[in-house]
């Protein structure tokens, strides 16, 4: 039974992680930009594609990659997305960043079926393997198993929330991301470059995302085109579950959602005598999500729309 | 202007009629996505007996012409491309949909338009609707899932068993069938577990499959979920002997799951190895002068169904709809995998099922039926 727990739990984190490191960008977005990028979820699957093209490219055989190596195309890799997510900025978010406020929202729509679309034709839509990043160990605690890959991924996912923590809170440059999420024209008006920080976010938003990508496939051992539209909707529910717009609400967000997910597989048919099946698990998901939204419609962490913003609001 | 396209209409469906020295025949079947190899393979197969018969001028003096449609296993787009087929006047027959979800939704389309299918779904109750224009040469789930149970059951020693399906026309079906071998062959079930069909993440089930700790897990799912299924069951230290349906025999399903984490996982399938008969090897080497690849698992399949087309050709009073359908239905024909004929449903009267384990990176043949 302990076993159990515990293998359950480090599945949940395992899970939590990898939303909670897409899950960001969102929220990053939505925080300097009042938008859904709609395209976010397809930087996941770009980022293992990129990976997966940097160990073929550049170190040919993928059997037997020195951890070194390893290292450096992972980040490469995701660097390569963060300036992905920059450019999709430059060419398609911001000629329309005046417009209306749906006119983005569908322009990342389209440039997630683009992207999509793109790999498929380029790399074929069939599911591919994908080399783990991590060695295939296996631990036994107290009769629960935990791979070293979950292990791996969760200090991954730790350094590089840490990481944008830092950024955000300590640095310079999360100052002025943060002056542009509380009011981007007061911002403008004191002489910060606007543009800067939300290239900034279209840069950490993307890599991390792109992170989660490369650490779900090694997970999962597999690839497709497709992958980031089931996970980039499960990230952006959690996103909103923490309250869209915070950093910290994002992560707590992935995390309920990914205890819930796991709680609902494990405990729902024996809470229930057998009547509910584990196939109920999205039900639950979904259910407990409108319920934390009726009673607080601005997420868990969200804060409460005041009456300035919505006066900001009703601009657009 | 009306009595003259009414005129050229009439015209032209006396030509197709009184001509015929062409049949088209519509191929449906996954093309792109997880499933493609499986129905490429499979049409390859087919259109690889099609080219010896048209290059040798074709059934007496018919030639075959096909029209090939990607139906992604979904069933949405194979109700489209049904409804194509219907309304190409050219069209006589159709070697239809892999998938018995997508089979499900076609099939009435097909009734409705007279146009007789070789369905290639292998849910029984396909059979069981009372449609007039289709058969099923390939064996259903009924005998599919019987002799895993009974390997389970026999040679295993398996007593309790545990089933997970993707609540899918084909996952669900085959594992109830497996579960009701399983049982009244003298074996416990456990648990039926359901997972989505867009899940990748299967250690929460692992980890309560785990707790009850099984002698077999029967998985009734298609790929990629196989492949992920057998990939996390090792990593979490599942020891249960893994059974899969026919969508394991590829070998995809080694290659994802990783070759370690796949050793002793048994898939049933109506296939025979591609050595049991000189017939079939001698395809299997034809396949890959033409294709440079091996066979799939199912081009032999193709190869039959396009055997028993050159029969009907051969034996039909007319290329009419109808007139292909009653010599659809009442066929004997000798093809690569024995001698075929069909019931009164369109099911075969002998079905032919196998049983292979992973071994390394092969599939060893275990047991037939």
């Amino acid at each position: 039974m302990l076993g159990t727990i515990i293998q359950q739990t480090v599945n949940a984190l395992t899970i939590g992680s990898i939303y909670a490191l897409i899950a960001l960008g969102y929220t990053m977005v939505y925080g300097v930009l009042r938008m859904i990028n709609f395209a976010h979820g397809e930087m996941f699957m770009l980022g293992a594609y990129a990976a997966f093209l940097a160990l073929t490219l550049v170190v040919g055989d993928i059997g037997a990659v020195g951890a070194i190596a390893l290292t450096l195309v992972f980040f490469g890799a995701i660097v390569a997305v963060g300036f992905v997510g920059v450019g999709i900025e430059r060419l398609a978010y911001r000629p329309l960043r005046n417009s209306t406020r749906l006119a983005p929202m569908l322009s990342s729509l389209g440039v997630s079926l683009s992207l999509v679309t793109g790999v498929q034709i380029l790399a074929g839509p069939q599911p591919v393997g994908f080399p783990s990043f991590f060695p295939t160990t296996r631990f036994d605690v107290f009769g629960g198993t935990v791979t070293l890959v979950q292990i791996g991924i969760l200090i991954a996912a730790f350094i590089l929330m840490f990481g944008l923590y830092t950024l955000v809170n300590r640095s310079r440059m999360g100052i002025i991301v943060r002056a542009v999420s509380e009011s981007r024209p007061t911002a403008q008006l004191l002489g910060i470059n606007v543009n800067l920080a939300i290239s900034m976010v279209f840069f950490s938003g993307p890599l991390l995302g792109a992170a989660g990508g490369i650490l779900y496939a090694s997970y999962y051992g597999i690839m497709s085109p497709t992958m980031g539209a089931v996970i980039g909707l499960k990230a952006f529910t959690a996103a909103i579950l923490g309250g869209i717009g915070s950093i910290p609400g994002a992560m707590l967000g992935a995390y309920i959602l990914a205890f819930v997910e796991v709680g609902g597989t494990a405990l729902l048919p024996v809470v229930s005598g057998g009547v509910l099946g584990t196939e109920y698990r999205d039900v639950l998901s979904f259910a407990i999500l409108i319920l934390v939204l009726l009673i607080r419609p601005a997420g868990i962490l969200g804060e409460p729309v005041s009456e300035e913003s919505m006066v900001y609001k009703r601009e657009f | 202007m009306k009595f003259a396209a009414s005129l050229c209409l009439g015209v032209s469906l006396l030509a197709s009629h009184a001509l015929a020295d062409e049949v088209t025949i519509g191929l449906a079947g996954p093309l792109s996505g997880p499933q493609a190899y499986f129905g490429s393979t499979w049409h390859n197969g087919f259109k690889l007996y099609v080219d010896q018969l048209n290059a040798a001028g074709g059934v007496n003096g018919t030639t075959i012409a096909i029209d090939q449609q990607d139906d992604k296993a979904d069933p949405r787009e194979g109700t489209l491309v049904a409804q194509k087929y219907c309304d190409n006047d050219d069209v006589v027959l159709g070697l239809v949909n892999f998938n018995s979800g997508v089979a499900q939704s076609t099939l009435p389309i097909y009734e409705d338009c007279s146009l007789p299918t070789m369905t290639f779904g292998s849910n029984p109750a396909l059979t069981q609707q009372g449609y007039k224009f289709m058969v099923r040469p390939v064996a259903n789930d009924l005998a599919g899932a019987l002799l895993p149970a009974e390997y389970a059951l026999g040679e295993l020693g398996a007593k309790k068993a545990i089933v997970v399906n993707d609540k899918q026309v084909f996952g669900q079906g085959i594992s109830e069938i497996f579960a009701n071998n399983f049982t009244t062959g003298g074996g416990e079930l456990l648990d039926t577990l359901a997972i989505a069909p867009t899940d990748v993440d299967f250690t929460a089930v692992l980890a309560q499959i785990k707790s009850k700790s099984p002698d077999v897990i029967y998985l009734g799912a298609v790929m990629p979920q196989l492949a992920l299924f057998a990939k996390q069951m090792h990593e979490q230290g599942v020891t249960a002997t893994l059974l899969v349906p026919d969508g394991g025999y590829t070998p995809d399903f080694i290659s994802q799951a990783g070759e370690a984490n796949v050793q002793g996982a048994i898939v049933a399938i109506q296939v025979p190895p591609m050595d049991a008969s000189p017939d079939i090897a001698a395809f299997g080497k034809l396949y890959k002068e033409k294709y440079g690849e091996e066979a799939g698992p199912y081009s032999i399949y193709g190869y039959v169904q396009a055997q028993i087309l050159e029969e009907v050709l051969k034996t039909t009073k007319g290329f009419s709809r109808e007139e292909m359908n009653d010599a659809l239905h009442a066929v004997k024909v000798k093809t690569a995998v024995g001698e075929l004929e069909f019931d009164e449903v369109g099911e075969l009267k002998v079905a032919p099922s196998y049983l292979y384990k992973v071994e390394g990176k092969d599939f060893m043949m275990i047991g037939s039926k």
